[in-house]
């Protein structure tokens, strides 16, 4: 079981998100904004984050950069979360030190399938 | 002169009109957010539910629709603007489940009849949910819809019809561009190409449409859409249409589509004496045609009088490979040549430059 932490603005890819991870056995914290993602992050043992590009303030990237900034989270491994009509920001993303990348649409089985095998990279 | 009270009198007027807006917006806010809660509150109790079935298999699923299927009309008019947000940010089953529990719930019937509704934001988020569900049968009156009197309505109409329209949608989507209740070029392009292969044959007929911006919008999703078997009436559209922006377009298709049919048309198009934004699309997609023999005519380009002309053609050469950057080097080496030798110089330099970034990005990737 790991501690996964979500951050994203839109309500509903948030739950859906969190209830399927937790269904998964994972443990949850689930935030609507960049801020209150590096604040979870920083006050938790976090295993993995799962990011929104597109926040409004602090952006999924802006987190990220961050994220790799401390000393804390340097390792954590990150997937960011996309619109297909951004797929440009995948480049991007992974400059900003991301994992891994998911696309919406998604199916949450792919994005669960993700997370373990970005978790088992981890552990190896 | 004016006197002292009249002045007061209309600063007072002022500030109560800025009062009342600004209690007017309040109002507005506190209105919407007491909505929008209520609305939670009401969906709350088959909200689990909801993503339970997202997340659901086989049988289990099938339980799980059929109980949502059957939630009150209440229940239902509050969890479906979530239903229709989460239709376009899922996919495989869970995007499946939704479909079917629009299906079990008669939800896209009652879209159809929504589409007539008085409320605009009724008849756009009905004609959102058709297109997100791909329901073919309400293309005639998603049709209709492209002329609706709200801005909003068109647009959504638009996008629905790229989703669940077909070739039968093409004539209505090219007339949408005209008009005082016209759509966005740029909308009708997207559900134009989405449409796909199927209505390839239909767009094609734009190329004879009597007004400019069909012509034109039907030569982009052509060229967007890689239909080479149109490429030699883009060809003649690029010859002998009358209007430039027509003849921009269908250079910049020719470009895309890859065609040694577009080559003659093309080196035409880059000609001193045309139009210097045909003649820069031109030279821009000579470079995205790839074709070699186009290395010659882009280097003359170089020290063409109109500098953007040059530095498109110099760009061009670029993407040509190694012949087009062998005429770079000697350009810039050749110090006779001037203005020509200097275009050929900075896109050199812009592209080490260029690699050099790729590299870096490569580097904190790995």
């Amino acid at each position: 079981m790991a501690h996964v932490l979500i951050a994203d603005d839109d309500a509903d890819i948030r739950d859906l998100v969190a209830f399927k991870l937790t269904q998964s056995g994972h443990q949850v914290t689930a935030v609507e904004d960049g801020m209150a993602a590096l604040r979870a992050a920083r006050e938790n043992t976090v295993d993995l984050a799962l990011l929104d590009i597109r926040m409004p303030g602090m952006s999924g990237l802006d987190v990220c950069r961050e994220l790799r900034a401390m000393a804390q989270t340097a390792t954590l491994p990150v997937i960011m979360i996309t619109a297909r009509s951004q797929e440009a920001d995948v480049e991007v993303g992974f400059a900003a030190g991301a994992d891994d990348y998911i696309i919406k649409p998604f199916s949450p089985r792919e994005l669960s399938s993700r997370v373990t095998a970005v978790l088992n990279r981890v552990e190896r | 002169m004016i006197s002292a009270g009249l002045v007061r009198g209309a600063l007072l007027g002022l500030l109560a009109v800025v009062l009342a807006l600004s209690l007017l917006i309040v109002a507005n806010r506190f209105v919407r957010r007491h909505r929008e809660r209520r609305r939670e509150r009401i969906a709350a109790p088959v909200r689990g539910s909801l993503l339970e079935l997202l997340c659901a298999e086989g049988d289990e699923q099938t339980e799980l629709l059929n109980r949502l299927a059957e939630i009150d009309r209440r229940t239902w008019a509050a969890l479906e603007p979530t239903l229709t947000t989460l239709l376009g940010k899922v996919a495989g089953g869970a995007r499946a489940a939704l479909v079917r529990l629009y299906e079990l719930r008669g939800a896209a019937v009652d879209a159809v009849t929504e589409l007539s509704s008085r409320s605009a934001a009724r008849r756009g988020r009905a004609a959102q949910v058709l297109g997100q569900l791909s329901h073919r049968p309400a293309a005639p009156s998603l049709c209709r819809l492209l002329a609706d009197r709200d801005p909003e309505v068109r647009l959504a109409a638009t996008r629905a019809l790229g989703r669940c329209g077909g070739p039968e949608a093409v004539p209505y989507l090219l007339e949408s561009l005209y008009g005082p209740r016209a759509v966005p070029p740029a909308a009708v392009i997207r559900a134009l190409v989405s449409l796909g292969p199927q209505a390839q044959r239909s767009v094609a007929a734009g190329l004879e449409h009597p007004q400019p911006l069909a012509r034109a919008v039907a030569i982009e999703v052509l060229g967007a859409t890689g239909v080479v078997s149109h490429t030699s009436e883009i060809a003649r559209a690029l010859r002998e249409d009358p209007q430039i922006e027509v003849r921009v377009k269908a250079a910049r298709a020719l470009g895309r589509l890859c065609m040694p049919e577009g080559l003659e048309p093309l080196l035409a198009a880059v000609r001193p004496g045309r139009p210097v934004a045909l003649r820069m699309v031109g030279a821009g997609a000579l470079g995205t045609l790839g074709a070699v023999a186009a290395t010659g005519p882009l280097a003359e380009l170089l020290g063409d009088p109109d500098r953007h002309v040059a530095a498109t053609a110099a760009r061009a050469l670029l993407q040509l490979g190694p012949e087009g950057r062998a005429e770079l080097h000697a350009a810039a080496d050749d110090r006779s040549r001037g203005p020509a030798a200097a275009q050929a110089r900075a896109v050199l330099a812009e592209s080490a430059v260029g690699a050099a970034r790729h590299d870096v990005r490569a580097e904190v990737a790995l």
